[in-house]
């Protein structure tokens, strides 16, 4: 399958910052996959989904090596519009992503962006409303809906302009659990859809965990881990040295296996679900 | 042992007419540690705000130590019994540098300068923020270092009670700890802590009772264990229990308890 | 526009109007059948034609159809009494300012009130600046009643206004809007330090105002770094271009649609707007000597004209 992202060597540090952000990334990111990034702060993740997106370096002054290419044009040499096209973002602060009086001038700016005629703008603000489930809000300001719901028209206006790339760098993070839930869903119906390519950064690894194809660690500016899901957690003591929790219901299923009530060769569970069927195999065989 | 603060039959409705809280009742002790949880609009950052004076209520009273937080010009004396750290530590740092930023609480409330200082000293020293950044514009820290001068500005005042909105929110797992275990020592020192946050794991872990408001009333206050034991009334304000928890629910007909708050809980129980 | 009612979701009320940055607008309202830029023009012609008039009378005929299309266009007059205090202090200063620093002509007669001196021109004409000021305010709390920020948007586009400007117009609105709830945690945040601003002097109360601005302006600072993240995830470049080459299009505004109705309403605005200021600048007719209320209370006091 095809590669979406390739870093070549990429190093990067910050204008006014003493060591670098991102100290030497070879990473490969496949088509259509679903990437969970995770680590400690200010160990490079939002660094790493920036050079993806281009805000390193358009946005920001520093000092760039290597290369990131998405689908084979090299992120150094693209402009806005270019970059906007294959890759959208959706950053943790919902206010600060609304910039419109309401939800649908919020939808259509995008599109407008993009040059699209009034038909195509209305069928894409339909489409991604829908996804989105914020139907009824299109007529709503800024501040008659909660951040929630902020964040769901954030992730509808990037859906609007589809790009193949995806990213959410912590989107949930200033959000209420009931928020939290429906961005998830959301999550959910675009993987089970399986058009676009979705990197996401989080530290609620409990919800991100069932859901990822892949598993990126971050530490020190460097890919620290990068196994599909299941391999990744199969360490859990590494992980928590470096600042990752795993689900509960996975730690626990681990020492199962451990202990030897469950077989080794048992497909570690990610989510409750999972966990629960785990367990209940473990009591059975006692 | 005499209650910190008391709360009898609270009502509260915001100045534009919408009602906020109904009936509330609670007792809140020395030295305890509790969790306020429910969802967004349940009203807990409202009631939290009824606890030090800055909201007033409409019907009912709040009583901090024998003052009622009713009465005209009583900040001065209630902060000095209740401190608020707010979640961004933005909104709370307007002072040109960490030392005039903690000192600022004392200063305040009327304290000589020689005071003054010895509580900045003391409040940064509990905090954890030393003396080579006193003179630096909190602009410039980064995160987890304002939210300590916060903390530490509230600190200088030596209130008895402290609530923290949202002490762990966009942290990590090693900040969350920090953050975490200083409340805990501070609990230690003497302190009554009252968090507000939506991570149950962090409940689980720290507190050890927990009121749970949902649409402006008082679903459940006691011990930790005890309120995630109650999934079915929890769902009503959309808190689900730690995930571990949730196993162990799921699986009571096979004998495992209802009850366990940590990963560490069930292996034991399993062993069993 | 929507017409179904916002119910609430604690109390079950329904919404009569909705809540804007500056101000209430009605739900249902027979001004929303008019396009934006109509609405706008209607503010233009309210709000500048006062300036042609300087009878009172003519003024306060103006203020009336001003509350009288307020009534027509069911905005809650309950929501106005926010203005009064402003309506009371301009009267109050602009009085108190000619009474004691009538300016110094000779042609002005002295009368005296009260055992005060004082002179009836510059009264008179405070009066009739008076009733030119309110009539522009309530020509502004009536276009600021009954449109949202995104009807000012369109209409502003609808009259030729570039995208960009638009867009900074729009930015500005809504930062103020943040701005605004942050100021209002920060107070709380300074209360909860034990901040008593009933118990303060007047001067210390100026000096706190200037200490909100320090955190304002950190969190601001912080926030305008994320947006101008978020444009440039949307596409935004400042040059209008797009990534098709294709011109920009204006989605918002294509929804809505002139009507006779609307042709209509602007052809008498524009027509009255003209023929009073045509009247005025050619012929004088509004000039402050012709008030009946001048004529009357200057022949009452042997005021020579």
């Amino acid at each position: 399958m095809e590669a979406a992202v390739v870093f070549k060597d990429l190093e990067w540090r910050y204008e006014h910052r003493k060591s670098f952000a991102l100290n030497g990334i070879n990473l490969e990111i496949k088509k259509n996959d679903f990437i969970g990034v995770v680590g400690a702060n200010e160990h490079g993740k939002t660094t790493l989904v920036s050079a993806i997106s281009g805000l390193v370096p358009h946005s920001y002054n520093g000092i760039y090596k290597g290369s990131v290419d998405v689908f084979g044009e090299r992120v150094f040499d693209s402009d806005a519009l270019q970059l906007a096209t294959n890759v959208g973002i959706v950053f943790s602060d919902p206010e600060a992503q609304f910039t419109a009086m309401t939800v649908e001038e919020e939808l259509a700016f995008g599109l407008e962006n993009m040059g699209f005629d009034l038909s195509k703008i209305k069928e894409r603000i339909d489409w991604a409303a829908e996804i989105t489930l914020i139907q009824d809000l299109l007529d709503k300001s800024p501040y008659d809906i909660s951040g929630g719901q902020k964040q769901r028209v954030a992730i509808a206006c990037v859906l609007a302009m589809n790009p193949p790339i995806i990213i959410m760098d912590e989107p949930t993070s200033m959000i209420d659990p009931l928020g939290k839930n429906l961005i998830f869903d959301i999550l959910r119906r675009l993987k089970e859809a399986g058009e676009h390519t979705l990197i996401v950064v989080e530290h609620n690894v409990e919800q991100l965990a069932p859901l990822a194809d892949k598993m990126l660690l971050m530490y020190e500016g460097l890919v620290d881990r990068y196994l599909p899901t299941r391999e990744f957690f199969s360490d859990p003591d590494y992980l928590q040295n470096r600042g990752v929790l795993a689900p509960e219901s996975t730690e626990f299923s681990q020492w199962l296996i451990s202990e030897g009530a469950l077989p080794a060769i048992t497909d570690l569970p990610l989510d409750l679900a999972g966990g629960i069927e785990a367990t209940r195999q473990a009591l059975k065989k006692r | 042992m005499k209650n910190l603060i008391t709360v009898q039959e609270l009502d509260f409705v915001y100045p534009d007419g919408t009602p906020a809280l109904f009936d509330i009742n609670l007792e809140v002790g020395e030295k305890e540690f509790i969790a306020l949880i429910g969802q967004n609009g349940s009203g807990k950052t409202t009631f939290s705000k009824c606890l030090n004076g800055l909201f007033k209520p409409t019907k009912g009273n709040v009583f901090v130590d024998d003052l009622d937080t009713r009465d005209k010009g009583i900040i001065k004396q209630l902060v000095t019994k209740v401190g608020y750290v707010f979640q961004n530590p933005d909104h709370q740092l307007f002072n040109r540098n960490v030392w005039s930023e903690i000192a600022y609480g004392p200063k305040n409330i009327g304290l000589s300068k020689d005071d003054v200082k010895e509580r900045v000293i003391e409040a940064a020293q509990v905090a954890g923020v030393h003396e080579g950044i006193f003179d630096t514009h909190p602009y410039f820290l980064d995160k987890g270092l304002r939210q300590r001068v916060a903390i530490a500005s509230i600190l200088a005042m030596r209130p008895k009670t402290i609530i923290v909105d949202e002490p762990t929110t966009g942290q990590d797992v090693r900040q969350s700890i920090e953050v975490m275990n200083f409340l805990q020592h501070l609990r230690e020192e003497g302190h009554t802590i009252i968090i507000i946050t939506h991570e149950m794991r962090i409940v689980a872990d720290y507190a050890e009772r927990t009121v749970v408001l949902g649409q402006g009333r008082k679903l459940l206050d006691g011990p930790t264990r005890e309120i995630f034991a109650q999934p079915d009334i929890l769902e009503q304000t959309f808190v689900e229990p730690p995930q571990i928890t949730q196993l162990g629910q799921a699986l009571v007909k096979k004998g495992l308890p209802n009850d366990v708050l940590t990963v560490e809980e069930m292996k034991a129980a399993f062993k069993k | 526009m929507t017409t179904e009612a916002t119910v609430h979701p604690t109390t079950g009320r329904v919404a009569k109007s909705r809540k804007t940055l500056l101000g209430y607008v009605p739900m249902i309202s027979p001004f929303y059948a008019y396009h934006p830029a109509t609405r706008l023009i209607l503010f233009l012609f309210l709000g500048v034609i006062p300036l042609f008039i300087f009878i009172p009378e003519v003024n306060m005929l103006l203020l009336l159809v001003n509350l009288a299309l307020l009534r027509w266009g069911r905005i809650d007059i309950k929501r106005l009494k926010m203005y009064m205090p402003v309506i009371f202090t301009v009267a109050i200063f602009m009085f108190t300012v000619v009474i004691l620093a009538p300016g110094n002509d000779p042609r002005y007669t002295p009368l005296d009130l009260f055992g005060k001196t004082i002179y009836y021109q510059p009264v008179f004409f405070t009066f009739g600046a008076y009733w030119r000021l309110i009539a522009m305010l309530f020509g502004t709390i009536l276009y600021f009643s009954t449109n949202r920020e995104r009807d000012l948007l369109v209409g502003l586009r609808a009259l030729r206004l570039p995208f960009v400007a638009s867009y900074v117009v729009g930015l500005s609105i809504r930062s103020s809007g943040m701005f605004m709830e942050d100021f209002r945690t920060i107070r709380e945040a300074e209360q909860a330090r034990g901040l008593d601003t009933k118990a303060m002097r007047f001067s210390d109360q100026v000096k706190l105002y200037m200490m909100y601005l320090i955190p304002l302006f950190s969190i601001a600072l912080r926030r305008a770094d994320e947006i101008s993240n978020a444009l440039f995830a949307r596409g935004y470049t400042l040059t209008g271009r797009t990534s098709t080459g294709e011109p920009r299009q204006d989605y918002i505004r294509s929804i809505y649609s002139y009507s006779k109705r609307d042709y209509v309403a602007i052809a008498i605005m524009v027509g009255i707007f003209v023929v009073t200021a045509l009247a005025q600048i050619l012929f004088g007719v509004f000039a402050i000597e012709n008030s009946p209320l001048n004529i009357y209370l200057r022949q009452a006091l042997g005021i020579p004209f």
